[in-house]
């Protein structure tokens, strides 16, 4: 068994009574006293929600020749970034299925920025590194010295403004600003999971404990793992290991729409063009179930007294109710009389789509 | 953590009140702090024939998916309804509006322990 890491918030979360947690490698909380169903009406009620998810990657690439190894790497078409622009991609492999999902900002021409999933970091690190000695660019891993906190909620911009040099106005949705925090150099995103305005912010772990406690002192409230999960399940939000990971293509996980066939060729790309002619090999749906019950991950959709498919993501939505996100047989992805199996009773569901509730990202 | 004396404890963290032949059973106080924000309560069929340690009812958290066990066998004769539209009321009262079933008991029960034992247990 490895040792688990701690971020440079772990003394914080524990002093604020956060219930400590393995989570890809780190422990995390995954709820402070408050309880999580309190935490996320926080965030959906209007509040700031402040998340430590410092367990996340950060890897920067940089390089004359760095736009063209990233069209390489990435599902998505680097090219259509303007500085200080954001996008959500996509690392594959020969197969077209995922090593990751990211997000890729631009700094400049010639400097990169990749947000990584925690759980993928060592496998995503050595694929650039291994790819870019055909470029010329240099892949750095930062992930050890950086401090990811995202701020989420009505109430974000007002109360991360006064910690930050730039004008947070004045960043749209999926925009960056290199700035100061706190007078730490970082970088401020209009970017989420949870479906609400906010941010994310990148800082040197020398400034984490300073800007966490004056987020919390502006008026945010700590929000653990059990309600970041509810929010983006809510959402429908993919997650690495849940709707994606090295067995589905872009096709089948319904993320086509960040995989630009018509950029040239990239890694994966023969692949998941052929998958594209010959029809995804099961189909994502999003479930809401209309009798009673919770559907959750891995419970199996049933249909004609068989097993169809299976839950990725599920969950009680307080505003939803029962919600799935399901891969199923595509055949029966159209139908109209599908179940799930809890506890061995087949519990109706209804097609419906994602967000299962209204997203209120500032477009 | 709240053990009320009048109750009795088993392993599992399940309550009873024994008042004659009829138990009303439910999760103890450590039983909803340690599942936390409980959104879901699936409730026996009255009329439901139990055996003593029998998985009868389940009650699901944000996170988790618990059995509760019948601390003794019997036939169910009454569910508590209002936790199907108010499940918290197990966090927020577990030995009041949060109980779960009241059965006529059979005479069998699993080790039951009282108020001073269940604490020990409890630190144990």
């Amino acid at each position: 068994m490895t040792e688990l890491a701690r971020t440079p918030l772990y003394a914080e979360h524990v002093k604020l009574g956060g219930k400590m947690v393995p989570f890809a490698g780190f422990e995390m909380p995954v709820q402070y006293p408050d309880g999580a169903l309190q935490e996320y009406h926080f965030v959906r009620g209007g509040g700031a929600g402040l998340f430590d998810i410092t367990h996340m990657g950060q890897v920067r690439v940089t390089g004359a020749e760095a736009l063209a190894f990233l069209q390489y790497v990435t599902t998505n078409d680097v090219s259509l970034l303007a500085d200080g622009q954001v996008q959500y991609s996509a690392l594959l492999n020969d197969a077209g299925t995922f090593i990751d999902d990211i997000t890729t900002y631009r700094i400049s021409e010639t400097e990169y920025y990749l947000c990584i999933n925690a759980s993928n970091r060592y496998k995503d690190v050595a694929h650039l590194q291994e790819m870019a000695t055909d470029f010329d660019v240099i892949v750095v891993d930062e992930s050890d010295a950086t401090t990811l906190l995202a701020l989420q909620g009505a109430a974000a911009q007002s109360v991360l403004q006064p910690l930050v040099a730039a004008d947070l106005e004045s960043i749209g949705y999926y925009r960056f600003a290199v700035t100061r925090i706190d007078g730490a150099a970082g970088i401020v995103s209009r970017t989420g999971y949870t479906g609400e305005d906010g941010f994310e912010i990148y800082i040197p772990n020398s400034a984490a404990r300073p800007v966490w406690e004056k987020l919390l002192a502006n008026g945010a409230k700590p929000i653990g793992l059990a309600a970041r999960d509810m929010l983006r399940t809510e959402m429908g939000y993919a997650l690495y290991g849940h709707e994606i990971s090295d067995a589905v293509t872009p096709v089948e996980a319904k993320l086509m729409w960040i995989t630009k066939l018509d950029k040239g060729e990239f890694i994966g790309s023969g692949a998941v063009m052929a998958r594209k002619e010959a029809g995804p090999a099961k189909k994502l749906i999003a479930l809401k179930l209309t009798e009673r019950g919770i559907p959750r991950e891995h419970y199996k959709v049933v249909c004609d007294g068989k097993v169809v498919g299976e839950v990725t993501s599920g969950m009680h939505s307080p505003a939803a109710g029962g919600v799935a996100i399901a891969y199923v047989e595509p055949a029966y992805a159209g139908r109209d009389d599908l179940a799930v199996d809890i506890r061995g009773k087949a519990v109706a569901a209804a097609r419906t789509t994602t967000p299962f509730v209204p997203s209120r990202v500032r477009k | 953590m709240s053990i009320p004396a009048d109750l009795k404890y088993t392993k599992e963290h399940e309550w009873v009140r024994i008042e004659g032949d009829i138990a009303t059973l439910g999760i103890s106080d450590h039983a909803q702090e340690a599942l936390g924000d409980i959104v879901f309560v699936e409730l026996p069929e009255v009329g439901r024939k139990l055996a003593a340690g029998e998985a009868f009812a389940v009650v699901e958290s944000v996170k988790a998916v618990s059995d509760v066990y019948a601390p003794v066998g019997g036939e169910v004769i009454e569910v508590n309804s209002a936790l199907e539209n108010a499940p918290e009321q197990v966090n927020g009262e577990p030995y009041g509006n949060g109980w779960i079933a009241k059965v006529k008991m059979s005479g069998e029960s699993v080790e039951l322990m009282d108020e001073a034992a269940y604490a020990t247990f409890l630190e144990e």
